[in-house]
């Protein structure tokens, strides 16, 4: 029973949200209709989350990750306005995401800058950026239609966000777990002074893990204002607190207590399980947040109580 | 043990929250900026006019969260809600999610927003005079002549308005000036601005140096009160818009705020709840936008007099 809570507390706290809303409002939370909204709802933040499930794996935080989207996405909107094409306009937005991450990387592998510190810097500047480059105004205009199907078109009903957000977790997962590299960064974040002994390239992977969540965080923004079809020069910053706590309780579900991407996939469903159901059921703002910090508390509590029992 | 616990609470919540639903048409507000007083001030007056139509009103609020805001106007759809009203919003941010409500069925009506396709009816005032009002008023303040801060927030569509009023007028007045500008950040806008003035001041040292701070609301222009209090700089004035009851309490205290424009708030809930209520029981709105009255709020108006 122990050994259960421990393992699966985390998913039975998910599974009980699951069943309680679909209890209480079974036409509306428990339709395929809404399931479609959820999945779409919870992309953004689960790609975001596995920007910083990267970095936190390495034992380090990237608090950049939101800056970031919010950098890609403007500049794609102004290239927009400036006649250039999607494919050049997501390329940008890419590689502004890339370089940003490449400068933490560098900050904090190279030149030995803590990473809360790092980040933070690079993510203020890049926010700067985002803010010279949108002037301050939300941009909604000239957006390509091509553009916008990133994130509203689906394939045999399957949401396209949804097929972006399987395909992210699913290659981000794939490389923590089953690759070299991947191990090579777990090894990192267990302890990076013996992965040094053992002749690891510890600076250079702890900089790819960076870049990595750069590019991903960059993505991220860009299927948001896919989504929205409007972007603001502030509208990812609003991800960074609740991505790194999706991450937080996607640990719980580990059996090591570690970052890991299906872990933080859950993490990032029960948030949006939580601002799905209680909105459908009405509940006011104020309540909203309590439940959802005490439903994250309990997640934790939960696993907690398996491990010490 | 704890399972279970927690498993109760969560369905006791859930089920105590539907019953709490279950009376009249159930109507849904939404917004992001609810920490903004105004913002609340709709809502809260929206709430006060449905009670009267004996409708059921649930508020959300995304703290500044465009995305957030599209994800519950979904939520709020799948829960086939009979309308839903956003609030300091221009629909256009989130069109997708608006389209698919009004395809759904579902009226939108926007408060203090922009007009839009998919939008039943916008009440809102007209943004463009609000701020060519307050900013021929601030002018007349220091003599159409001298240096002005600029406090704004272009993401917001009624404020953007404003400001391009205050272009036009700088452009009609060249011996105004701009030294400074902050792009205000919400939610903690007072806070936001008091630093901006902080740093703002700090770097125009001399007595001259900044005559105005035109703020595109009162939150701002509380925050650059408070940072000239505490910088101790006296002969800087400082209009807001809004009419803001904590900016009044300011212009009365003769502060260095000496004026507001008051927005019709309360008019422009209650204008939207009768437009609703129009659409609800079949009607059609008489316009897709509809304006509330203005108002400057002076010392003068107030009956003030100060040293």
């Amino acid at each position: 029973m122990t050994l259960l809570l421990q393992r699966y507390g985390t998913l039975g706290a998910f599974l009980l949200l699951v069943a309680g809303f679909s209890i209480a409002v079974p036409q509306a939370f428990a339709s395929t209709a809404n399931l479609l909204n959820l999945l779409q709802q919870v992309t953004v933040l689960a790609i975001v989350a596995t920007a910083a499930t990267f970095v936190m794996v390495v034992g380090e935080f990237d608090l950049s990750v939101g800056f970031v989207a919010s950098l890609a996405a403007v500049l794609a909107f102004v290239l927009f306005g400036a006649g250039a094409p999607v494919w050049l306009a997501i390329l940008a937005g890419l590689a502004a995401g890339a370089a940003a991450g490449l400068a933490n990387g560098l900050l904090v592998a190279r030149l030995g800058v803590p990473s809360f510190v790092a980040t933070l810097a690079v993510g203020t500047i890049v926010s700067g950026f985002a803010y010279w480059a949108s002037g301050g105004s939300s941009l909604f205009s000239g957006v390509p239609p091509s553009f916008t199907a990133l994130g509203r078109a689906s394939v045999y009903g399957v949401p396209a966000l949804t097929l972006w957000m399987i395909a992210v977790l699913g290659l981000a997962a794939l490389l923590l777990a089953r690759s070299r590299f991947g191990r090579r960064l777990h090894a990192i974040g267990d302890n990076a002074a013996a992965a040094r002994l053992v002749g690891l390239p510890v600076a250079r992977d702890r900089t790819l893990a960076f870049v990595l969540a750069g590019l991903v965080a960059a993505l991220a923004g860009l299927l948001l204002a896919a989504r929205l079809g409007s972007v603001q020069h502030t509208m990812g910053e609003a991800l960074l607190l609740p991505a790194y706590a999706a991450v937080f309780i996607g640990t719980t579900a580990s059996p090591r207590g570690i970052p890991n991407i299906p872990g933080t996939f859950l993490g990032v469903a029960i948030a949006g399980v939580i601002a799905n159901g209680l909105t459908i059921i009405g509940v006011e703002p104020f309540v909203q947040r309590m439940v959802t910090g005490a439903i994250i508390i309990a997640a934790v509590l939960i696993r907690r109580a398996g491990r010490t029992a | 043990m704890r399972n279970h616990l927690l498993g109760a609470a969560v369905v006791a919540t859930l089920l105590g929250a539907t019953a709490a639903e279950a009376a009249g048409e159930r109507v849904s507000v939404l917004t992001p900026y609810l920490s903004a007083v105004t913002t609340a001030e709709m809502a809260e007056a929206f709430k006060a006019e449905a009670a009267k139509h004996d409708w059921s009103v649930d508020v959300v609020d995304t703290g500044g969260d465009m995305g957030a805001l599209a994800s519950r106007v979904e939520d709020v759809t799948a829960a086939k809600v009979a309308a839903i009203v956003l609030i300091s919003i221009d629909p256009a941010q989130i069109q997708d999610q608006v389209s698919k409500a009004k395809a759904a069925g579902i009226p939108v009506v926007t408060i203090d927003g922009a007009k839009n396709d998919a939008v039943a009816v916008n009440v809102t005032s007209d943004n463009y005079v609000l701020g060519a009002t307050m900013t021929k008023f601030l002018f007349e303040q220091i003599g159409n002549k001298g240096k002005i801060v600029r406090l704004f927030h272009s993401a917001h569509p009624g404020v953007r308005q404003r400001e391009i009023a205050l272009d036009d007028a700088l452009k009609a007045n060249p011996d105004v000036t701009e030294v400074g500008g902050h792009y205000v950040q919400v939610p903690g806008q007072i806070e936001d601005a008091r630093a901006a003035v902080d740093a703002i001041l700090l770097a125009n040292p001399a007595p001259d140096a900044i005559n105005a701070v035109w703020a595109a609301w009162d939150e701002p222009a509380i925050g650059a009160d408070l940072a000239l209090k505490a910088a101790g700089r006296t002969g800087v004035v400082v209009a807001g818009i809004d009419g803001n009851p904590q900016a009044i309490e300011l212009i009365k205290a003769c502060s260095s705020i000496v004026g507001t424009v008051r927005q019709g708030f309360g008019q422009m809930a209650t204008i939207a709840a009768d437009e609703l209520a129009k659409i609800l029981s079949g009607g059609t709105p008489e316009k897709n936008e509809l304006y509330a009255p203005v108002e400057v709020i002076t010392r003068e108006s107030l009956g003030v007099t100060c040293p």
